[in-house]
């Protein structure tokens, strides 16, 4: 006996199920009838005659960081908002509370953003959400030439004109 | 006992102490703090199943709204844990628990 | 039908499970990790608590496992260079987490709730139903979990800005 839900999801499963037949279906069918000749360009990872360099696994940059640390938190608040998105686009949902609680989600919710949207201002205001940009230090070029050798046949020039 | 292998609440009760000690076993075992921390996870992930088991077995959503919370903590407790696990690494340069010995009187 | 799926997304997890704990490999630990996250927002559809199915899926092994990878190749930890365990220590954890395993099972088994976890009628896990019970009995813990969420943005930022200079 399945539950009437149970058969709702039945159709997510078979349609995952199916999706995994038929990739395994089309490349089995691929290896079969394909002829097998590997040699050592084709199983290169690039067959355009790049020489693959380093690791796939390299290391992330640290700037994503606190972007990627700030956006779980982000993430979860808009788990938490998503019922009271449902349930505030449901008029019969809302009847059944009554007005009075319709004030009062609203003014929880502007308070819940608001503490959420303080941390994010703090962050931004403090400049942590900035950019971090490398920090290029100016070069100074030592001349071989002397400057006063310039400024000498600056002044030649002048003289002629 | 047939009843351990099937969806009643035996077997929610059996599959969620399963991956309880599965959690605790890695946190015994394993030396990684990032392994650790996936081990808490873990363990969190079992009494989410099991709440959610029983709230469905009583009829009752608060079970269901409880996971809702676990999730949200659960997700505070990652960002900050895995800066210190970052602090950590930058300050002795290796993610082993051995290398915080030093906190132990 | 209802029981072979129980039963495969069971081994699903428990097989995840125990490889996150053996894989030497910090990242296939991850990865092993989402699929035991899948195989328990399986079991949410299995006990028609929807809404917690997907989000699982979004929450854990979305946003969760995502950061944790993003940690372990921030950190360029995917070389196998963890000290092995004492064999001691090993047996001694096995040997605990087994017991405590066996502690939980029999305290349960005392419980003596053999009935079936079939649906009682009504549809809980649906998003209405949870938010009709999370803004009317929870309203004050929803709130206080957004000074958490302050709390836990204005901690990473403190500690991952003094990351990002040193680096």
């Amino acid at each position: 006996m399945t539950p009437e839900y149970l058969s709702r999801f039945g159709g997510i499963l078979i349609f995952i199920l199916g999706g995994i037949a038929f990739v395994l279906l089309v490349v089995g069918i691929a290896r079969m009838i394909r002829p097998n000749r590997p040699d050592e360009n084709k199983l290169s990872p690039y067959e355009c005659g790049e020489d693959p360099v380093g690791n796939v696994w390299t290391n992330f940059n640290v700037r994503f960081y606190l972007v990627a640390l700030l956006f779980l938190l982000f993430e979860v608040e808009l788990v938490l908002l998503f019922p009271w998105a449902v349930l505030f686009s449901d008029a019969e949902s809302l009847a059944t509370f009554g007005t009075s609680w319709i004030w009062i989600s609203i003014t929880e919710i502007t308070l819940f953003l608001g503490m959420l949207i303080a941390g994010l201002a703090y962050a931004w205001r403090k400049g942590y959400l900035a950019w971090v940009k490398p920090d290029p230090k100016p070069e100074t070029i030592e001349p071989v030439v002397p400057g006063a050798l310039y400024e000498e046949i600056n002044r030649q020039y002048e003289r002629k004109k | 006992m047939e009843n351990l292998f099937s969806n009643t609440l035996d077997g929610y009760l059996f599959l969620a102490s399963l991956l309880f000690a599965i959690g605790v076993l890695g946190i015994l075992i394993r030396r990684n703090i990032i392994i650790i921390f996936m081990c808490v996870e873990l363990m969190l992930s079992a009494v989410n199943l099991l709440l959610t088991a029983f709230s469905v077995h009583h009829n009752d959503p608060n079970g269901q709204v409880f996971v809702f919370f676990i999730m949200a903590v659960a997700a505070a407790e990652i960002t900050i844990g895995l800066a210190i696990l970052v602090m950590i690494y930058r300050n002795t340069g290796s993610v082993s628990i051995d290398s915080l010995k030093k906190l132990k009187w | 039908m209802e029981q072979i799926i129980f039963i495969i997304l069971s081994v699903l997890a428990v097989v995840g499970a125990l490889a996150v704990i053996f894989s030497s490999n910090a990242v296939y630990s991850v990865l092993f990790l989402v699929l035991t996250f899948f195989a328990i927002a399986g079991h949410f559809i299995l006990l028609n608590a929807q809404f917690l199915a997907i989000v699982n899926i979004i929450v854990y092994a979305g946003a969760i496992m995502v950061l944790f990878l993003f940690v372990i190749m921030l950190l360029n930890l995917n070389k196998d260079s963890e000290a092995p365990t004492p064999a001691l220590a090993r047996i001694a954890g096995a040997i605990a987490a087994g017991l405590l395993m066996v502690t939980i099972v029999g305290a349960f088994k005392g419980l003596s709730q053999g009935s079936d976890v079939a649906l009682r009628g009504g549809e809980i896990g649906t998003v209405s139903r949870l938010g009709q019970v999370l803004f009317s009995d929870f309203l004050l813990p929803f709130e206080i979990s957004s000074v958490l969420f302050l709390s836990a943005m204005i901690g990473a930022v403190m500690l991952g800005k003094k990351n990002l200079k040193d680096s």
